[in-house]
């Protein structure tokens, strides 16, 4: 019987041929590690994030007036609305960390690297979604960071040019972060998900058509691939496992590590706190704002920040495939971005001294000089290499491989 | 990397810069029914005259597990359902005080070190050499030292007011997250599930890549 319902399906819609392509016959390359199983962590969050955030909807209130106590009822009076919050609440917190390893992986390995410029591309689309939607989240329970949080970045838009003053009040729906902001910021952080599923879509297609980079960062015999299905699902199911305990940790023995207590208390726009902070995972990016004197330049300098990983395609001028790997100058460099990243987080977390200040302004130009300097340190690493003498694999491919425009879909020469 | 470095070193210069904040007391919260009503008792009596708790209902106390009795007599003709508010009105709080007392549902987790700040705020209390109130934690409060830990010379008298501020905290550390016990019982259940399930799905990984050569 279930087969002759699939033989019906098949002569209506191509069930089988697609889940024979895209899964049980997808090549996939054998020497992937766990580095790789980042990208479906990232997918499963996102169904986790929309799940619990239907939920909370259903009991959630947008208005200035109710917000803090309907989340306060969540917490106390729903069923189980606590593990429903928390798991929401630490799951922002966990969708970020997922997609910064995701990123990681991609830069320490090269899978940015030409044939995959687009995936990249889509993937940068969705970070700036992702942020986008973290951001607007993070206003609806209506605390004082959330209210001051709001307040500041929104505020950022006044560096427009010409229009500035207009743009802040279009985007708030008042002069000030008040009930129409709140209303609108909780249908926006509703419908972005769903944008980010599509965008999710076109990201998985491009994956699909370029295939998976591995950690060799070579382009495999055809011998060397394996069927994602029941290899890759299996390898990610262990990986799940192993995610939702950290997670589980987080949502049942420390959720409150990752709420601002200051978020304890309800909004109130005449009383600004002490020291407002944004959630960590936008506190390198916040310090590279504090770190430029100038209000547009920090604006321009914190845009920039995110839309650098853009440029690494162009930027990265050697020849030699594949990633860190095989690039030991390219290697340091990722792990001095680390640690510049680190180093800008913290500075984005403690209030801001005379001291600070400096720590973030070199901070900020290691950033900077980290991407814009590449051309020059990627070409020079090359020279160097091949001074030095390419290991024989490596060799035989930078020889035969072809320029740029002539590579094919598959990534292979023409 | 000699620039990263300097770096490393100047952010442990900044952070032990920082470490110059009032040091919190740490205290050990209790869990247990008892604790927390002798807690709700002192609230009643030392807090509940200017603050109020709304998102705690009497309802809630007894769900807790804390005698029905005694909450009849705080709650006097209050139905069940109603929540801890002040008997204070906010209009005479803001005559008093200038401000309104904040309310303390969340209060164990509204400040930076939670717990541990609400404790040493209350026994941060003392008197200036110029015989005025001050306070260690957060000098521009406007509560009196209610409990009184400013006039207390004596151990024995100081040891009595630790105590009875550790009940309150431990009430209203209840307060702030009611569901916490229940979290850690059912956490400890998800774990344990998620040990197995993970080392099965282990297994199961293992068997079907032993297929590849």
């Amino acid at each position: 019987m279930p087969g002759r319902i699939i033989k019906w399906i098949d002569q209506r819609f191509p069930l089988t041929s697609f889940v024979e392509h895209e899964l049980t016959s997808y090549p996939t390359p054998r020497n992937l590690s766990y580095w790789w199983n980042f990208g479906f962590l990232a997918g499963f969050v996102l169904v986790l994030q929309i799940a619990t955030g239907i939920f909370l909807a259903m009991h959630y209130k947008a208005d200035t007036a109710l917000s803090f106590d309907s989340i306060q009822h969540i917490m106390r009076d729903v069923n189980y609305g606590w593990l429903l919050r928390y798991m929401h609440s630490t799951g922002a917190s966990a969708f970020f960390l997922v997609i910064f390893i995701h990123m990681a992986r991609t830069l320490y390995y090269g899978s940015f690297r030409t044939p995959r410029e687009l995936l990249w591309w889509t993937g940068q689309g969705l970070l700036l979604l992702l942020m986008a939607t973290a951001f607007m989240g993070y206003l609806l329970p209506w605390g004082q960071m959330s209210f001051w949080g709001a307040t500041v970045i929104t505020n950022l838009f006044r560096a427009t040019p010409f229009f500035g003053d207009q743009v802040v009040v279009w985007l708030r729906g008042d002069y000030t972060v008040g009930d129409a902001t709140l209303s609108r910021f909780f249908a926006l952080h509703y419908l972005f998900p769903f944008l980010i599923i599509g965008a999710v879509a076109v990201h998985m297609v491009a994956l699909h058509s370029v295939k998976s980079s591995n950690p060799s960062g070579i382009n495999l015999a055809d011998k060397d691939n394996i069927p994602f299905h029941p290899y890759f699902t299996a390898k990610d199911f262990y990986g799940l496992g192993v995610f939702l305990i950290v997670f589980s940790i987080f949502v049942f023995f420390m959720p409150d590590s990752l709420i601002e207590p200051a978020n304890n208390i309800p909004a109130n726009p005449m009383q600004t706190p002490n020291h407002i902070v944004p959630e960590w995972y936008f506190l390198p990016f916040y310090a590279i704002l504090r770190s430029v004197p100038n209000m547009v330049g920090g604006v321009v300098a914190m845009g920039l920040s995110v839309m650098m990983f853009s440029f690494m395609p162009f930027l990265d001028r050697s020849r030699i495939p594949g990633g860190a790997h095989f690039r030991p100058i390219y290697r340091v460099q990722f792990y001095l971005f680390l640690l510049d990243m680190l180093v800008l987080g913290y500075v984005g977390y403690i209030p801001p001294t005379n001291q600070t200040l400096l720590i973030g302004q070199v901070a900020t130009l290691c950033y900077f000089g980290s991407f814009f300097l590449h051309p020059f340190i990627s070409k020079a690493e090359e020279r160097w290499m091949r001074a030095r003498g390419l290991p024989p694999e490596l060799l035989a491919l930078f020889e035969k491989r072809p320029p740029r425009e002539k590579l094919t879909r598959e990534g292979e020469a023409a | 990397m000699k620039t990263f470095m300097a770096l490393l070193v100047l952010c442990c210069i900044a952070s032990s810069a920082l470490a110059s904040e009032a040091k919190l007391e740490t205290v050990k919260v209790g869990i247990d029914v008892r604790t927390v009503e002798r807690g709700v008792d002192a609230v009643m009596n030392a807090c509940r005259p200017c603050h109020s708790m709304k998102y705690i209902k009497y309802r809630d106390l007894v769900g807790f597990g804390i005698d029905k009795q005694k909450v009849d007599t705080w709650r006097g003709d209050q139905p069940l359902d109603a929540a801890l508010l002040a008997q204070m009105s906010e209009s005479d709080a803001m005559q008093a005080y200038g401000k309104a007392p904040p309310d303390l549902s969340l209060m164990a987790k509204a400040r930076d070190g939670g717990a541990n700040y609400v404790y040493s705020y209350m026994m941060g209390y003392y008197v200036t050499p110029e015989g005025m109130p001050g306070n260690h934690i957060y000098p521009e409060t406007k509560m009196p030292d209610i409990l009184g830990i400013s006039a207390a010379t004596e151990a024995a008298q100081r040891t009595e007011i630790q105590g009875k501020a550790r009940d309150i905290i431990s009430f209203l550390a209840w307060a702030a997250d009611p569901h916490e016990q229940e979290r850690h019982r059912l956490g400890y259940y998800v774990l344990g599930y998620l040990f197995v399930l993970t080392f099965l799905l282990y297994l199961v990984k293992k068997q079907i890549w032993s297929r590849l050569k």
